[in-house]
């Protein structure tokens, strides 16, 4: 009786003890540093590493997400079809698969059967959201590929220029500067009209880059520089189909999309020409190419939906190499160089009981999601809602090692210009110019540090 | 006494010990070259020889084509049927082991995309648009490949007859024809050792310079997960799609009746991943190097690819017509395929990651 009396109150003591105790969040060294997304991350470093599921999906969740994934990457053809029927009659490609090679980064190149570039275009202004104006007969993007005996919008002409420079101790690189043009209009287009590329970006880690709050996110954003360490970073607030309201941006090169299935939506309709119930009217509306059927939406919920949930839990691949000493020293480099202010390390997701794999976990897709001025090397001049003509959504680099693997050989940037990690770190401009300027002046033996912590990402 | 006793314990442990670090470096060594010529010869005695046949089997086809626009007669037109379900047998079986070049290069889709735009298809053969092979090469790959010409060699419901094959289709024909040649030549060159940046060089200098395999591990890895993604494929998406709809023309190659022959070389290449083994001729495989660590194991995967080959004989009839009149049949089939995917992506997947090194 008396020990169970002591127990008793031990027990209480300790529940005491508990209870008072702040919650926080553990110190940094308590976390596997492998673990880029938390319970959502994939030990696999393979050429696949960027398809897998969560691994702790439920066996139903499994299922959807398995026929989120055969819809990935089935292709679409010309209605009437007994199957996968919808197809434009205009488009940039027949699949996600197509341009989402491997759910990974796509090819910089337009019209061929792999390639993964669109263009979006708009006139100068801005429409009653504060988003771009669409070109009348053409819209927000154009497509250059249609149906059989209907006429694409135009053909995307890519040039690039090279010009080579050269770090302190002599080690060469290049940049190559791309040049887009349109030819073949179907229609002429009246006055000037800004033009901006788009490759295809990885698909992993959406869902939990989704789950982070919106107060985060916005908490880090200092569009005055008040901080005055020169970056500043926007919270890029746009107008989502899905909500019919003004939402958060966080997915696409310029934060102008707040939510997966509306990314999803917007994917299948202007660049494959499928309607859903979010966006029924066709790309191809009010023009000379329109197909005139009454088939809209052509997309059922549940394949929409089942894609949905495909994007939203694909996992992140681990980190390798974490206890290396030259990727610490790269890793340290790499903050020194204050790269680390825009592509923050760690991020925590909200609490949703109804789905532990994003609840509540501390991931690091090194991004802040905000939009930063990048200066006008990489500038596309083309507005965005709050991202101005040179401002792009900080890019997570998760799995950044592993682009080589996955999308042999891999490009980086928003429209793939750079052919390696090097030549993306140098296209920094703008709020980055410091850092890349850091950067650049580091001994060999420190870039290439730098660059095996950017490879174990 | 009691010392001495201890003593000799000691010594005999560090004998043991002795001895078994010897076997230990041994056994090392005997699996890291056992593993060296698994992938040599999965490079050598499987991939290469399948993806020559292949090239081999579509020229037959293509000459097949040429004859028949000579003479166009039925006979004719069986011989290049004969033809697509030969290249075609050897092109699915190369389905168990669909990574590299067939991927990185879009020759699968090129070749093998699925469903073909039959609207676009008709429209395109009734206008009067040039079909010469660069025309074909410049189309989606919706409107070219397997598909394409067995949409016009069999017809819907494989009713086709000579008579009914129109000058159009005859041009249109013989372009897709030597297209999926130049697509099945480029595939091979892409692993020939002779030919430069082949992927033959990649897979068995794994981990000893390969740009694309940083680790033996990562080839065991790759096939296993093509093995793997096969079965799920079959089973639960080319099987499982017109028999849920109960719909005949969601089936992959309806046209020539083919699916279930389909069906059965995919898991056949699937064997012959394993078992590292083609036209007859067998080489080091990745059963030899699973028997040698866990025959129960070994026994158990070859003993479920058996059975997925041959629960097909179930099916009696066309797939078109099995998934109304023979259900159970294809049930079975489904799973024991869905067995066997789940020992690849289980107890092979984890053999895999646990025993080999690097």
């Amino acid at each position: 009786m008396k020990k169970f009396k002591i127990t008793g109150f031990l027990a209480l003591l300790v529940l005491f003890l508990v209870e008072c105790q702040k919650s926080a969040v553990f110190p940094e060294d308590q976390y596997d540093e492998r673990l880029s997304a938390g319970v959502a991350t994939v030990f696999d470093a393979t050429s696949k590493a960027f398809g897998a599921a969560f691994p702790t999906l439920s066996t139903y969740d499994e299922y959807v997400h398995e026929k989120g994934d055969q819809v990935f990457s089935q292709t679409f053809v010309t209605a009437p079809a007994p199957i996968h029927s919808g197809l434009g009659p205009l488009f940039n490609n027949t699949s996600c698969e197509s341009c989402h090679h491997n759910d990974g980064i796509g090819l910089p190149t337009a019209g061929d059967n792999r390639s993964s570039l669109l263009m979006r275009i708009s006139l100068p202004g801005t429409d009653e959201h504060g988003g771009p104006v669409a070109v009348p007969g053409y819209g927000l993007q154009v497509q250059d590929k249609a149906a059989y005996g209907k006429q694409p919008e135009a053909k995307v002409n890519l040039t690039y220029t090279y010009q080579s420079y050269s770090f302190d101790d002599g080690e060469e690189y290049n940049l190559r500067t791309p040049i887009y043009t349109l030819s073949n209009l179907y229609t002429p287009i009246s006055g000037s009209y800004l033009l901006s590329p788009r490759l295809a970006p990885p698909m992993i880690g959406l869902g939990l880059l989704e789950a982070v709050p919106e107060s985060v996110i916005v908490a880090y954003a200092d569009p005055n520089d008040a901080n005055g360490d020169g970056i500043k970073g926007v919270a890029n607030y746009v107008w989502d189909v899905t909500t019919k309201s003004i939402q958060l941006g966080r997915f696409g090169w310029k934060a102008n999309t707040a939510s997966i299935v509306t990314q999803v939506a917007t994917a299948f309709n202007q660049d494959m020409g499928l309607t859903s119930t979010i966006l029924p009217v066709e790309n191809s509306y009010g023009q000379a190419q329109d197909d005139g059927l009454k088939d809209d939406p052509e997309l059922p919920d549940s394949t929409l939906n089942a894609v949905k949930f495909y994007a939203q839990t694909l996992s992140v691949p681990a980190r390798r190499n974490v206890t290396d000493a030259t990727v610490k020293r790269g890793q340290q480099l790499f903050m020194l160089a204050k790269c680390g202010t825009c592509h923050r390390k760690t991020l925590i997701t909200r609490v949703n009981v109804a789905f532990p794999a994003i609840s509540n976990q501390v991931i690091h897709p090194y991004s802040d999601l905000l939009v930063h001025n990048m200066g006008p090397g990489l500038a596309d001049n083309r507005p965005d809602f709050k991202a101005d003509g040179q401002s792009w959504r900080t890019a997570p680099l998760w799995g950044l090692g592993l682009y080589e693997k996955v999308n042999n050989p891999g490009y980086y940037l928003h429209d793939g210009r750079a052919r390696t990690i090097v030549e993306a770190i140098m296209w920094h401009g703008g709020e980055a110019e410091q850092s890349k300027v850091y950067y650049a002046h580091l001994s060999k033996t420190d870039r290439d540090a730098v660059l095996k912590f950017l490879y174990s990402l | 006494m009691k010392n001495i006793f201890i003593a000799a314990f000691f010594l005999a442990v560090i004998a043991m010990a002795g001895c078994k670090k010897d076997n230990t470096t041994n056994d090392q060594n005997a699996t890291a070259s056992t593993e060296q010529n698994v992938l040599t010869d999965f490079a050598g005695v499987l991939v290469n020889p399948n993806y020559q046949d292949i090239q081999a089997k579509a020229l037959i086809m293509n000459n097949a084509i040429i004859a028949f626009n000579t003479a166009p007669n039925d006979v004719n037109l069986e011989a290049i049927r004969t033809a697509w379900k030969d290249t075609r047998a050897a092109w699915e079986q190369c389905e168990g082991f669909l990574f590299g070049p067939v991927e990185d290069f879009d020759y699968d889709p090129t070749m093998d995309d699925w469903p073909l735009n039959k609207a676009d298809l008709d429209n395109l053969i009734a206008s009067d648009n040039p079909l010469g092979v660069a025309d074909i090469e410049q189309l989606g790959t919706t409107l070219k490949g397997f598909h394409a010409i067995e949409y016009i060699i069999f017809g819907v419901g494989g009713t086709q007859k000579a008579a009914d094959i129109t000058d159009r289709d005859k041009v249109y024909l013989a372009s897709l024809g030597q297209s999926l040649y130049n697509t099945t030549t480029e595939l091979r060159n892409s692993w020939d050792p002779t030919q430069s940046n082949n992927f033959t060089a990649q897979v068995i200098n794994a981990g000893k310079g390969s740009t694309r395999f940083t680790t033996r591990k990562d080839v065991f890895l790759a096939l296993v997960g093509s093995m793997a993604d096969i079965c799920n494929e079959v089973a639960n998406e080319k099987m499982q799609t017109p028999f849920a709809a109960q719909d005949s023309t969601l089936d992959e190659s309806s046209f020539s009746h083919n699916s279930v022959n389909d069906f059965r070389n995919n898991i056949t290449g699937v064997l012959n991943a394993y078992k590292c083994q083609y036209g007859g001729v067998t080489g080091h495989s990745l059963s030899e190097l699973v028997a040698s660590k866990n025959t129960s194991l070994d026994s158990r995967i070859q003993a479920q690819i058996s059975a997925a080959i041959s629960s097909f004989s179930g099916i009696t009839t066309t797939y078109e017509k099995a998934i109304y009149s023979q259900q159970t049949q294809v049930k079975n089939v489904q799973a024991a395929i869905r067995t066997l995917k789940e020992t690849i992506e289980g107890d092979l997947s984890d053999f895999v990651n646990v025993n080999i090194k690097d």
